[in-house]
């Protein structure tokens, strides 16, 4: 420690420049970073590219060697045939999916805030073996539930229905750890305290104090929710009817047939990660903090 | 800071309430629609692959006003069985009219209960409409049961490259390639022959002994793995140990190209030549023309299989209880696996019917494929098929098959030795049968 | 270390992850107590209706003998005693943790580099952001076809570059450590970012003086990491490691997409990368033994129990480090 204290002369005057970021700067006209992300987001971004190089061509090129990368012509007429596909019934697909994955969403978000913070700061018997059972919860295969479920859902009449993919999602356990966990990092109890003495209920701290400190961590849970909710495939096939379509379901009805005009699927898979894509654009946005920055001042 | 915090909760308040009224709203809601107006009805019929039933459904609808017919097909066979048993296994079906598989149709024997009794609606009055192993393959053991009535057969050919084997020096006229191997021996030497006319690494004649390995299997027996009373036979039925060594010798011969099939790997090949001859049933037609390509017409052609004949695949039409319409279901159902219907079927897709009236009409003597060259299809299917004789397969047939086939797949790539192969086959396989 | 890097203001509390605080150990107030089962009761409300009976039912199978289709008898706890005597499960068990070992520690690393380096004031900083999560939105079909086409025999991409540095072409789904290998590159590709955009949140909590402060003392961008970073974030490695383990030992889908074609469930000719969650799949879909299977569903529990709790001893460790 005391070493470190002793460092600060040299370091300072070995420092002429601006306090800027400790990387070397504009030398290459780009820094590092920008380097290493834009590899990174090539890399995620590849497959995605790829699929829209499938859907822009005629189905057999996927298969040929070695496989194409560029896009061809056919993008528009395939998702022209995917939006006029009376089967599929696209648009009232993603006006379901939108209703399922936003409603989990919120109720996810709210739900796991409001026992994220209790399950942190509020002390209650049982707390702790309670939280292990959260925990719990989380560690079984879900692959087999699938089953006792729609037998559920058959006592229930609500196979068939939007509320069968929905209602059994609005909790989760990773929602609630995740931010149980947040809490613990991000909201100190002196906070908790000044509200307490400003005479603020338990509800009003919660609900003024500690959410909007939430921000960041609720944004990205909601994304994380809502992209689950919308990719999610196996039960929504299993228990939803004709009538009631979400974008994967209805999108699986393009894969029909002998033969899958693989090129069609990805058109329709493009179509079907737009409003993901959207959500994205909206949610990221609100991954900042700088509402605590500073923190308390005593 | 402290100036946006009561504006912030308060819109966000709004926005939740909002939404969350809606969900109420639309929880509500869920079970009032989907309910058929007035007196239309909806059939519903869960297939997988194409059965070619489009003018059929419009012939049926044309014939009773007020029934609409919609299909869902599932393109992976794999998706449709396990979506279908888990949902048999809930209490419910994917439709009111459901395509059960040949591998699979024993599997529901099991649960017979939730299939509708075609004996019930007077299917044995008409059993001659179908081969009597394929009647058989759907009715339970003790003959009461009919869940299932049959729609095609596999059949069995075997199809191949004429510029491969014009380039490795062989015939490339149907007629004298079926010539070349009446059986499975003669085969192998074609192959070998092909081999060295071919002179590349790149170009194999079988694509994987596991698919030769099937066909030969089912060509030989009347059982494989299991006998009728249910016992394991894998190591005391000849036929399979036999069917095990010539494919692995076609695999020692080098002349196979060693893919999976129905793997990526194995789809690209039909476009890039890996290999010049597969063993197709009628419906693989179909694959082979999509996976191959417009630039490959003409390229593929057919001819007779060796040892003569043989089946692979072929479905069945059922009606689960869980339907709402069993009757007209089973009107729908009487009238897809008619002799009417397998013909539209066969017209449209190639599919082989399983009804031995058909064969002999000028519409199947004379059906050709114009993609393989104009192969006599409908002749060469029917013969493999009309000779076939039945072959009982029992309860737990696929996963010990898939034991079998990655036991083999195993010693092909050169990971274990053949003798060690076939000593995991059959310890697999007794783990399989359970 | 301690104090000389606190930062202000937060008297009493150090670097280290928050502990519960002045009044640790007393039982809260009436009033605290009430909003504290209010505030969980959604979470186990929900639960108790729709996660409950599927969990208990699958046990109550996995007790018994059951034909998917058809019929059942009783056979206790012999299941689980014939599981452990299964060569197959065994298998299983090696793959899922070496896969999940290869794969998920640098995933883990990377994401919390990847996490800081999303954390600097970019242009276009929502875009970089969506970026790394965009392995999770695209179809998996497409993924299954891209990977197979990089991975394949004859004409797959790094057999090609390998080919440069004269390596003879790997058939990748022959070997076990080649499939393990190519897997985990799958499941790296697409969890990383996603778990980069969790830490990233958390990296929003980390008050900016302290890295400017360390800044100033001249720390190197590694030491701002180890003793900033990872300690301020610890709660959500916790997090992020339960997660990556409980996915991780319940890999399904990467693996899977590996192995198109026929007979894809069992993970390869000799079973070289088929997971604990493929085996039970197999074991109730192909193999019809529905008891069977959710014995190994429970089994599952067990080793991700002990993993979670091995893990959580682990990190308790590094705590004590620095």
């Amino acid at each position: 420690m005391t070493a470190q204290l002793e460092r600060v002369e040299p370091a300072v005057v070995r420092r002429p420049e601006a306090p800027a970021p400790a990387r070397p700067r504009r030398r290459l006209g780009v820094s590092p970073t920008v380097v290493v992300l834009a590899l990174v987001t090539v890399v995620s971004a590849f497959p995605l590219y790829f699929m829209v190089v499938m859907a822009s061509r005629p189905n057999g090129d996927i298969t040929s060697v070695p496989p194409p990368l560029t896009p061809g012509g056919d993008l528009w007429t395939n998702l022209d045939r995917v939006l006029s596909n009376a089967d599929v019934g696209f648009g009232r697909a993603v006006v379901n999916s939108l209703l399922v994955s936003g409603v989990a969403t919120v109720c996810v978000v709210l739900f796991s805030c409001l026992a994220g913070f209790a399950f942190a700061k509020l002390r209650f018997v049982g707390r702790q073996p309670l939280l292990g059972f959260v925990l719990l919860t989380m560690m079984v295969p879900v692959q087999l539930g699938l089953i006792p479920l729609y037998m559920l859902m058959t006592k229930l009449h609500l196979v068939g229905t939007l509320p069968a993919v929905t209602l059994p999602f609005v909790v989760s356990g990773f929602g609630v750890f995740l931010m149980r966990q947040f809490v613990v990092q991000a909201v100190p109890d002196e906070l908790l305290e000044a509200a307490r003495l400003d005479g603020a209920s338990i509800l009003q701290t919660f609900w003024y104090v500690v959410l909007p400190v939430l921000r960041p961590a609720a944004a990205v849970l909601a994304l994380l929710t809502f992209m689950e909710r919308w990719n999610d495939f196996l039960w929504p096939y299993l228990v939803l009817d004709l009538d009631h379509p979400t974008v994967q379901t209805a999108l699986s009805r393009l894969a029909g047939g002998y033969y899958t005009d693989q090129a069609l699927v990805m058109a329709g898979t493009l179509l079907g990660v737009l409003p993901l894509l959207v959500v994205f654009l909206l949610f990221g946005r609100q991954i900042v903090g700088g509402i605590m920055e500073g923190g308390i001042k005593s | 800071m402290t100036s946006d915090r009561p504006r912030r909760p308060a819109r966000t308040a709004a926005v939740l309430g909002l939404i969350l009224t809606s969900a109420a709203a639309f929880a509500g809601c869920g079970g009032a629609e989907g309910a058929d107006g007035g007196g239309d009805t909806t059939l519903r019929v869960a297939i997988f692959g194409d059965f070619g039933y489009e003018k059929l459904y419009d012939q049926f609808e044309a014939e009773h006003p007020g029934v609409t017919i919609v299909e869902t097909s599932e393109g992976d066979l794999g998706k449709y069985n396990t979506a279908l048993t888990q949902k048999i296994a809930a209490g419910s079906a994917p439709g009111d009219v459901v395509a059960i598989e040949e591998g699979q149709v024993v599997n529901f024997l099991a649960s017979a209960d939730k299939f509708v009794n075609f004996q019930d609606h007077g299917s044995n009055d008409r059993k001659d409409q179908w081969l009597p192993w394929k009647y058989e393959q759907a009715t339970t053991a003790d003959g009461s049961d009919t869940i299932g009535l049959g729609t095609d057969v596999g059949g069995m050919a075997m199809c191949y490259r004429r510029d491969l084997f014009e380039k490795a020096g062989l015939p490339t006229d149907r007629t004298e390639v079926g010539a070349l191997w009446p059986t499975w021996e003669e085969f192998t030497k074609v192959g070998e022959q092909f081999q060295d006319g071919i002179g590349s690494d790149d170009v194999h004649f079988i694509d994987s002994a596991t698919n030769t390995y099937n066909s030969i299997l089912m060509q030989s027996a009347d059982e494989t793995y299991f006998d009728p009373d249910g016992e394991l036979v894998i190591d005391s039925n000849p036929a399979v140990k036999e069917a095990w060594d010539t494919a692995l010798g076609m695999s020692e011969a080098g002349i196979s190209a060693r893919l999976k099939s129905f793997s990526t790997e194995w789809t690209a090949g039909f476009k890039s030549g890996s290999f010049a001859t597969v063993a197709c049933p009628a419906w693989m037609t179909n694959n082979i023309k999509e996976n191959a390509g417009p630039e490959g017409e003409g390229l593929w052609d057919i001819t007779t299989v060796p040892g003569g004949g043989g089946n692979w695949g072929g479905s069945f039409l059922a009606v689960p209880t869980s339907s709402d319409h069993q009757d007209l279901a089973v009107e729908l159902v009487d009238f897809l696996t008619s002799a009417e219907g397998q013909l539209g079927a066969f017209e449209a897709t190639g599919n082989l019917p399983s009804n031995p009236t058909l064969y002999d009409t000028p519409e199947l003597q004379q059906a050709t494929n114009p993609y393989f060259n104009d192969a006599p299809t409908g002749q060469l299917f029917v013969a493999g098929a009309r000779n076939l004789q039945p072959v009982y397969l029992g309860a737990k047939n696929q996963p010990v098959r898939d034991a079998v086939e990655n036991a083999m797949r195993s010693v092909e790539n050169g990971d274990t030795s053949p003798g060690d192969g076939w000593d995991a086959a059959v310890e697999d396989a007794e783990k399989a049968a359970g | 270390m301690t104090t000389a890097t606190a930062p202000p203001g937060r008297a009493g509390r150090t670097a280290g992850p928050a502990r519960r605080g002045p009044r640790a150990g007393a039982r809260g107030t009436r009033g605290e107590q009430v909003a504290g089962y209010a505030f969980i009761s959604p979470f186990f409300l929900v639960f108790a209706v729709f996660g409950l009976f599927p969990l208990l039912f699958t046990f109550w199978v996995s007790l018994h003998d059951w034909d998917l289709l058809g019929t059942r008898s009783w056979v206790g706890l012999g299941n689980y005693s014939a599981l452990l005597e299964d060569e197959d499960f065994w298998n299983a068990l090696v793959n899922t943790l070496g896969i999940f070992v290869l794969s998920t520690v640098p995933q883990l690393l990377v994401a919390l580099a990847l996490a800081q380096l999303l954390n600097q004031r970019l242009r276009a900083r929502t875009l970089w952001r969506m970026g790394v999560l965009l392995p999770n939105i695209t179809s998996i079909a497409a993924v299954g076809i891209i990977f197979t086409l990089l991975f394949a025999r004859d004409f797959g991409l790094v057999n090609w570059l390998l080919g440069h540095v004269g390596v003879d072409p790997i058939t990748w789904q022959e070997h076990r450590w080649s499939s393990w290998l190519a897997i985990s590159t799958m499941v790296d590709w697409r969890w990383t970012g996603y778990n980069a955009l969790i830490f990233l949140a958390a990296l929003q909590a980390v008050p900016r003086e302290l890295y400017e402060a360390a800044q100033i003392d001249g720390a190197s961008a590694v030491s701002q990491f180890r003793h900033i970073t990872v300690p301020m974030l610890r709660p959500t490695i916790v997090f992020a490691t339960l997660v990556a383990t409980i996915g991780g030992i319940q890999l399904f889908t990467e693996p899977l997409l590996f192995n198109s074609g026929a007979n894809a469930i069992t993970g390869g000719t000799t079973r070289q990368f088929q997971t604990l969650t493929m085996y039970l799949y197999e074991q109730a879909f192909t193999g019809q033994e529905f008891g069977y299977a959710s014995t190994v569903a429970w089994m599952m529990f067990l080793v991700i129990l002990v993993v979670a709790v091995a893990n959580a001893l682990l990190l308790r460790r590094l705590r004590g480090v620095g």
